[in-house]
């Protein structure tokens, strides 16, 4: 790992603002150099601003020196959107992590983009409300990262993903201008600049400030654990619990081996004989929910379902899904390196789907693990490889390749909920045609026109004439 | 920064069972505190990863690596089940043996914990000073003894483990457990000087000889086949893992005779004495060494439910800053970790706390936490109920 030296008057400008939260040691610096996902990059310095106004004169000074920036949360995107490439300032948000104002009235509370996605539904649960986008690394990933990639979650089936519970944004837009997108009235006159913000994937500059929708806990939950000895069967109750009517919070699918190595970290009684269970969940009024475990019940019987098992109370239900929330680090029990794909297929296409997923990996020699939101067909087939291996990246690509055309073919989209980033970015010509592309480089070039906020995303490169910032691929990165 | 050819003994299989997820970051203390990556579990594995395939280390490296507490709080957190405790043992142990990570005056600190005439010694000049008001409060040494009673071992049953410091300052602890211990009908031993210490700390320091020094000769303190009971979570957990240390059948057999004394407690709960008494509410904290290491914390709240009602202290488990030695050198940070420790047990309503190691209880009492260990109070109760019984 080769860092390009900082820059010593740029250093010292954000030294002047930051003090020692601007660093450039050589170890650090590598420790920003990668999200969740398998790439790396090079940032130049790395930046621990604590407000608005530090994230301000970080953007202003790296203009003044043409370097790219680029806002880090927790670093725990799947998709290499906080990979710093082309040796750009990466602005950590980490620290600014206070929720400053709870609103009941409105509904909303102003969170600073560092705090947790769990701390705030923890410390709104007194108050009988949470945030209502779950994924399922919500004890770590923070809120700005959250609308960064429009994140989404287990219980975004019924609530909706980020996009629906973002009022409203403080924004330092790459020119080092403060706006605040949206605001706290139901609707807002003119363009949904926040809208358009929201997934933007730090493209549009650095969110500062964000007013979250609160939602009320339901008064009833129920958890239902269901096997299935076909993976099949699993998927057709899928699409046949949506069809009798039913929308639960929840509705979500682990095959075999998930389940197996969810069990060997959690011990919840997962079943790991079965070939596939579905974890479904419903909330509401309690005679509602009541109704929904019935039809649920009876929509997996005419399935085949094995047992049907209702978590007892809120022990038991934490379990359940702490085991669904853990499953891709816990990929790791098979082999030490995964590639995540994130594509949606119409869930009436889930069987077809499934199926060839499990014919790709078996053609590639890899190991396929499927653990999804099969409630609206976000499939999330993880790649299970071991990078030591000789030529096996090749394999892992080419595999990705075949999953992510078969899933397109059967009518659906590149990602789900995790973003472009960098390592989905080439792929994006096989959902868009050039001309869809530039369109959307226009939107982008309206908020960043020099190029500066974070580079080479999202868009592959030659969408754009200002895409110029050294090799596109970072060393030791691949897309 | 000079860097120092380092070279990390950890096969790279372990370092990648990491795939740096990220789902630890909110259980350490650390990364709590600073929200840095190079404070959290993920980072750390990053820097050994690197050390390991450079084979290099600077000042950069040996801080991140120093301010780790050692809670162990990741291992229960990880999906993967990376071991992470006992990468970082051996990273700290490859920096004592390869730089001067472990300055001498230091060494020589963990020397006078292995042994009892020194530490004795030490503690009395300590007990001294405190009485002519020479050693500052904010150093959160509890009151200590002049002089010592000797305990007095009434059987072969069990044995119970005294330790270095605990002994040495926390008697009364020892004497409150051997009571409850003998409630049940068993009667306690002691070992005698050859288990002076269990070397947690010179583990957690990377004094690997020393620990491995410091075990041999605790076994040999404890021979024949009955339980080693252990009141102080740091030490039980450093027992069990004397069969990993040495390495040898000996050991392990040592250690699979070493029980938490709750959890000994928990499986003979209906030994202990009946009181009919208004069970007062009690906030537990968990220490790491109870909940992350041997995780067997459950078993207080069954011991301790049995005449008090138990409260969880709501924060995952996060440790509380005491980390042995570590809220001696790293004070700053002991006390920033502390301070989110005590915000939670403050949302509690409860009459004091409990918790089970000796270096949570000193480290919260600092900070004016009505804090003991939780065999103390189960054994003032059953005292108090049977003198209501008495009297009624």
């Amino acid at each position: 790992m080769v860092h390009k030296s900082a820059d010593q008057n740029l250093l010292g400008e954000l030294r002047s603002v930051l003090g020692d939260r601007a660093r450039d040691g050589d170890f650090e610096l590598g420790l920003y150099s990668k999200d969740g996902s398998v790439l790396e990059g090079n940032p130049m310095i790395v930046c621990l601003p604590v407000n608005t106004e530090e994230v301000q004169q970080i953007v202003r000074i790296c203009r003044k020196h043409d370097r790219p920036f680029l806002a880090r949360g927790s670093g725990t995107g799947l998709a290499g959107g906080a990979v710093p490439v082309g040796d750009p300032v990466v602005i950590a948000t980490a620290k600014m992590n206070k929720i400053l104002e709870v609103d009941l009235q409105n509904r909303i509370a102003w969170v600073e983009p560092g705090v947790l996605n769990l701390d705030l539904s923890r410390e709104l649960s007194p108050l009988g409300f949470h945030f209502a986008p779950d994924p399922s690394s919500q004890q770590v990933c923070s809120i700005g990262g959250n609308v960064a990639n429009n994140s989404g979650g287990p219980h975004c089936l019924a609530y909706g993903v980020t996009s629906a519970h973002v009022v409203a944004i403080e924004v330092v837009l790459p020119d080092g201008r403060i706006a605040v997108l949206g605001d706290l009235t139901a609707e807002t006159p003119g363009y949904d600049l926040r809208g358009i913000f929201v997934g933007s994937e730090g493209t549009m500059g650095v969110a500062t400030k964000i007013a979250v929708r609160l939602t009320a806990n339901p008064p009833e939950i129920r958890t239902l654990l269901l096997d299935f000895a076909d993976v099949r069967d699993g998927a057709a109750t899928v699409s046949a619990i949506i069809a009798a009517g039913l929308i639960p919070a929840a509705l979500e699918m682990m095959d075999q081996r998930a389940i197996e190595i969810v069990e060997a970290f959690v011990n919840a009684g997962y079943p790991t004989e079965a070939d596939a269970v579905l974890l479904v969940e419903l909330d509401g009024l309690p005679g509602g929910v009541e109704h929904g475990v019935e039809v649920v019940r009876a929509v997996a019987a005419r399935h085949h379902v094995g047992s049907v098992r209702v978590a007892a109370d809120d022990a038991e239900r934490d379990l359940l899904w702490k085991g669904r929330k853990n499953a891709f680090g816990a990929v790791a029990r098979i082999k030490p390196d995964y590639y995540l794909h994130d594509t949606v297929v119409p869930r009436g296409k889930l069987v077809e789907v499934l199926e060839k997923v499990y014919r790709i990996a078996d053609a590639h020699d890899l190991i396929a693990v499927n653990v999804f939101h099969a409630g609206d067909g976000n499939l999330h087939p993880i790649l299970a490889y071991d990078s030591k291996e000789k030529g096996v990246l090749e394999r892992v690509h080419a595999a990705g390749r075949a999953i992510i055309t078969a899933s397109i073919e059967a009518g659906g989209v590149l990602s789900g909920e995790h973003g472009i980033g960098l390592e989905k970015r080439d792929y994006m010509g096989m959902l868009f045609s050039a001309h869809d592309m530039a369109t959307q480089d226009l939107v982008r070039e309206a908020f960043d026109p020099d190029g500066l906020a974070n580079p080479l995303k999202v868009l592959p490169s030659g969408s754009r004439c200002s895409d110029s910032f050294g090799q596109h691929v970072p060393d030791g990165a691949w897309v | 920064m000079m860097k120092l050819q380092f070279d990390l003994p950890i096969s790279s299989e372990d370092l990648s069972s990491c795939v740096s997820c990220g789902l630890c970051l909110p259980h350490c203390p650390t990364y709590r505190v600073t929200q840095e990556e190079g404070s959290s579990p993920r980072g750390r594995i990053a820097l050994m990863q690197r050390a390991h395939h450079e084979g290099v280390v600077d000042a950069e490296f040996v801080h991140f690596i120093d301010s780790c507490i050692q809670c162990r709080g990741c291992e229960t957190a990880c999906p993967a089940g990376v071991e992470f405790g006992s990468m970082m043992e051996t990273t700290r142990e490859a920096l004592t043996t390869q730089t001067r990570y472990v300055p001498w005056w230091l060494r020589l600190g963990y020397r006078v914990l292995g042994s009892q005439g020194a530490l004795l010694a030490a503690s009395k000049l300590a007990a001294i000073l405190q009485r002519l008001s020479l050693i500052p409060r904010s150093l959160g040494l509890p009151r200590i003894p002049l002089i010592q009673k000797r305990l007095m071992s009434s059987g072969t049953d069990v044995w119970l483990f005294t330790g270095c410091v605990m002994d040495a300052w926390m008697r009364d602890t020892h004497r409150a457990v051997q009571r409850v211990i003998e409630s049940t009908g068993n009667a306690v031993a002691f070992p005698d000087k050859r288990a002076v210490c269990c070397g947690a700390l010179h583990v957690h320091a990377g004094l690997g000889p020393d620990a491995r020094r410091l075990a041999t000769r605790t076994i040999e303190a404890f021979p024949g086949d009955n339980p080693i009971l252990v009141d102080s979570a740091g030490c039980g957990a450093q027992l069990k893992e004397y069969g990993h240390l040495l390495g040898s059948d000996s050991a392990r057999k040592f250690s699979e005779r070493v029980f938490d004394v709750h959890e000994w407690l928990a499986q003979r709960i209906e030994d202990l004495p009946q009181v009919d008494l208004t069970p007062p509410r009690i906030a537990v904290q968990d220490p790491c060494h109870l909940r992350h290491a041997q995780r067997v914390h459950e078993a207080v709240y069954q011991v301790l439910g049995r005449y008090a009602e138990p409260i969880p202290v709501n924060d995952d488990g996060l440790c509380c800053g005491a980390g042995g030695a570590y809220a001696t050198f790293h004070s700053q940070m002991a006390s920033d970790v502390r301070d989110r420790k005590v915000d939670a047990i403050e949302r509690i309503d409860a009459q004091e706390v409990a918790s089970a190691n000796p270096g949570c209880v000193l480290h919260l009492r600092s900070a004016g936490i009505a804090i003991r260990h939780p065999l103390e109070i189960v054994d003032a109760l059953i005292r108090k109920g049977e003198r209501s019984a008495g009297t009624a």
